[in-house]
């Protein structure tokens, strides 16, 4: 298996094609400063009272308005200034959220079961009316590959080693047939971001990929040209939607109670709803660690092959 | 080639000249368009390397972690970047391949998927052009930079870069230079034409004198319009105004010799023509004397009247052939055999004086279209010549015939032959405008002038017996010298 989760920080390369331009994002992010690009080491001249929201690329965080607006309604509803933590991978985002570092975190499914005795649920976002979501197998758009048996020796594209639907949900699928990654595909890589999935895939740098179907239907949206060139081959089994999780340590907090209550009624707010507008999100609901069922299997399913 | 010389050498100056200009200035545009574009080339090459240099040289350095790492996907997405920063280069497509040659991640990963090889028609392209390769048939140029990692080779960066813009600006400037140096080359060539059609009007004006002086009388060219006099032309104009006079009175000069000649023939003639018309005078005067005394016998007056009739008719007839070769000139009228005949009694007193045998033939028609008073004067010439020449008791032949529509007259003497000097005159077939310098050979000259004028020619031979035969031919044909025959 390529590739490795201890790079050197850069720029989020799933900023690039979102509907406000790469560099225009990128100037915007440095223009953020501390509040929304502050690294563990400048932590400390942080505000007392500042809560530490961190994002991973699991959904569309690239997005300047999104972070301003998120920024602005998380500060106005909380009551309190907020600055939005995002790092490359989910597992530097998991680690500072276990650290306590962060107050409350976007995190994907999969840390949060493989964490789930030291972690809890904040809320969980309602797409398309529930808070469930699909990993999608898919393929570039002239391809011969009409299953999932055609994908054998493959160059495949992962997002994330800590993605459900970027890699969990495929490895489980594989494990089903006694196969791993490296064994059934020819060659692995993981983009860290699951639109670089669409991208690697579209430009033929991957034959397959294991991409968020949430992310590829709201990119199907905003970046057609993107996503026509690629072709969904099987969509998973619902499973529960990336949560916003604490560390169990503070759950009941009333800092983290007050980040609940934002999010769980975001939809009431006008602000709160241009948000969910440009996330193609619904509203978030209290959820339940039963949500993720589904992704705790196939977790166990995977760890059984070893 | 020699014919299209030939050809062009026949050309006006004011055309040739341009023509030289125009053939200078494109050879000049092809020298000069030919350095221009290949220092462009140059000046493009040395861009294009530098452009590829700097793009390699960025590329690689943030490429070399990703290769070390195998990680394709960072290396694809610095290459996807790189089109937007390196938009100037126009590279078709970007490979960043391993040590091996295994392609770990192109920017076009259909045409070249990761994991196979470097094409070897691409990698053959640098066998002998190191890093840089130029296809310039097909537009495209193509790099090559190894990637280096602590002094060690870790794999390599292929492009193919197109350069048609840099073909299509180059042949921009190609066409550019052609335009400017036609247009130049053009305008000089027609700037020349007028130029030179100006420089040269004064020959066209000279040559337009001595064509109408080929015809007629040659006449001097007035010297206005023509710039300074001191100019090469002005100088050339007066010389030609000084031949021309010099010509004239050359022609006037001859004309008056001829006329003399003219006039010392019939001083010569005249002696001749008092001795023929005194001759019978004493017979006359004696017959009127015998009718004095003897008027009453019928027999006596009879004789005596005939012997003043003979005697008068002998002078008539010396008088009318005296008239009509020496009537006034003008009055052309065509040859008749009478006309040659008239002669032999002008020369009959030469004859009789020298006591010569004179052999007389004349077989021409009734009437030649030929002008009389030319040939009658030469022939006359050459009787007298041939009489003089001829001893005492010698022959004197004259024989007059048309052969093929060709006057032929030989005359024939047998006196020791003609002057080498008069010979060539009367041998020469351009007779020289002016006479003789000397005198000499003046008689043969006039011959040679007269049947010149008729278009004929005169011929001088030394017979092999002793004597010369003159013989001139004049074609009967034409109607030369009977232009005012009425």
């Amino acid at each position: 298996m390529s590739g490795n989760s201890s790079r050197s920080p850069q720029p989020s390369p799933c900023c690039a094609g979102s509907p406000f331009g790469r560099r225009w994002i990128l100037g915007g992010l440095a223009a953020l400063g501390a509040a929304a690009l502050a690294g563990p080491g400048r932590a400390t001249e942080n505000r007392s009272d500042e809560i530490r929201f961190g994002l991973t690329p699991v959904f569309l965080n690239s997005d300047l308005e999104l972070l301003t607006r998120l920024k602005a309604y998380l500060t106005a509803s909380v009551g309190r200034p907020v600055e939005l933590v995002m790092r490359r991978t989910y597992q530097e985002i998991t680690a500072l959220l276990l650290s306590g570092y962060l107050d409350a975190a976007w995190i994907c499914g999969y840390p949060f079961i493989q964490y789930q005795d030291r972690l809890s649920l904040v809320a969980v976002p309602v797409w398309r009316g529930q808070p469930l979501y699909q990993s999608y197998l898919i393929v570039g758009r002239e391809s011969p590959i009409s299953g999932v048996s055609d994908l054998r020796g493959d160059i495949h594209a992962f997002s994330d080693p800590d993605s459900n639907s970027g890699f969990l949900v495929t490895q489980a699928l594989l494990a089903d047939d006694g196969e791993t990654p490296s064994t059934y595909f020819r060659k692995t890589f993981f983009t860290y971001s699951h639109r670089d999935v669409v991208r690697a895939v579209a430009s033929g740098l991957a034959e397959s990929g294991s991409v968020d179907g949430y992310v590829w239907e709201v990119m199907s949206e905003i970046e057609p040209d993107l996503t026509s060139k690629t072709r969904v081959v099987r969509k998973s089994e619902w499973l529960g939607f990336p949560p916003i999780a604490c560390a169990k340590a503070v759950r009941g907090k009333p800092t983290t109670e007050r980040i609940a209550q934002a999010l769980l009624t975001m939809s009431d707010d006008a602000a709160g709803r241009q948000v969910l507008d440009i996330l193609r999100l619904d509203g978030f609901t209290p959820g339940d660690d039963a949500l993720f069922r589904g992704i705790a299997q196939k977790y166990d399913q995977v760890r059984r092959l070893g | 080639m020699t014919r299209l010389l030939r050809r062009i050498g026949g050309w006006p100056v004011a055309v040739k000249v341009p023509l030289v200009v125009a053939i200078l200035m494109v050879a000049i545009s092809v020298v000069f368009s030919n350095q221009i574009l290949v220092r462009l080339s140059q000046t493009q090459q040395r861009h294009l390397e530098q452009l590829a240099s700097a793009y390699l040289d960025g590329m690689s350095s943030s490429l070399v972690p990703y290769v070390l790492r195998d990680d394709i996907w960072e290396i694809f997405d610095q290459l996807d970047r790189s089109r937007e920063r390196y938009a100037g280069l126009s590279a078709v497509y970007t490979i960043v391949a391993g040590l091996d040659g295994t392609i770990l991640a192109a920017s076009d990963p259909h045409r070249f998927p990761s994991q196979a090889q470097v094409p070897r028609t691409l990698t053959d392209r640098f066998m002998a052009a190191g890093d840089l390769a130029l296809a310039e048939d097909e537009g495209l140029a193509f790099v090559r930079r190894t990637l280096s990692y602590q002094d060690r080779s870790v794999g390599a960066i292929y492009a193919e870069i197109d350069i048609h813009a840099l073909l299509a600006e180059r042949r921009q400037v190609l066409l550019t230079l052609i335009a400017t140096n036609a247009a130049l080359t053009l305008v000089f060539a027609g700037f020349g034409y007028l130029a030179v059609r100006r420089m040269v009007r004064p020959i066209d004006i000279l040559a337009a004198h001595l064509e109408r002086g080929r015809g007629g009388r040659i006449e001097p060219v007035p010297l206005t319009g023509i710039g300074s006099k001191h100019s090469e032309f002005g100088r050339l104009f007066r010389r030609y105004n000084a031949l021309v006079r010099a010509l004239s009175e050359r022609e006037t000069l001859a004309a008056r010799l001829a006329e003399e000649e003219k006039m010392g023939s019939l001083g010569r003639l005249a002696s001749g023509m008092a001795h023929e018309i005194n001759n019978p005078l004493g017979g006359m005067f004696n017959a009127i004397d015998t009718m004095e005394r003897h008027s009453d016998d019928p027999l006596v007056r009879h004789s005596s009247l005939q012997i003043l009739k003979r005697g008068l008719v002998g002078i008539r007839d010396v008088v009318r052939a005296t008239l009509f070769t020496y009537k006034a000139s003008g009055e052309t009228t065509r040859l008749r055999a009478r006309d040659l005949d008239d002669l032999r009694v002008l020369i009959q007193p030469e004859v009789g004086r020298r006591r010569l045998a004179l052999e007389w033939r004349n077989e021409l028609p009734d009437e030649l279209a030929l002008a009389a008073g030319p040939v009658r004067q030469a022939v006359l010439n050459l009787l007298l010549n041939a009489c003089a020449a001829s001893p005492v008791g010698g022959q004197v032949n004259m024989e007059a015939a048309v052969d093929n529509g060709t006057l032929v007259i030989e005359v024939a003497d047998q006196g020791p032959g003609i002057p080498p000097e008069a010979a060539n005159i009367l041998n020469a077939a351009d007779v020289d405008p002016s006479p003789p310098k000397h005198g000499t050979g003046l008689g043969a000259w006039m011959v040679n002038r007269l049947i010149s004028e008729l278009g004929g020619a005169v011929q001088a031979t030394q017979l092999p017996a002793g004597g010369t035969l003159i013989r001139l031919t004049v074609s009967a044909k034409q109607n030369v010298g009977l232009r005012h025959v009425a």
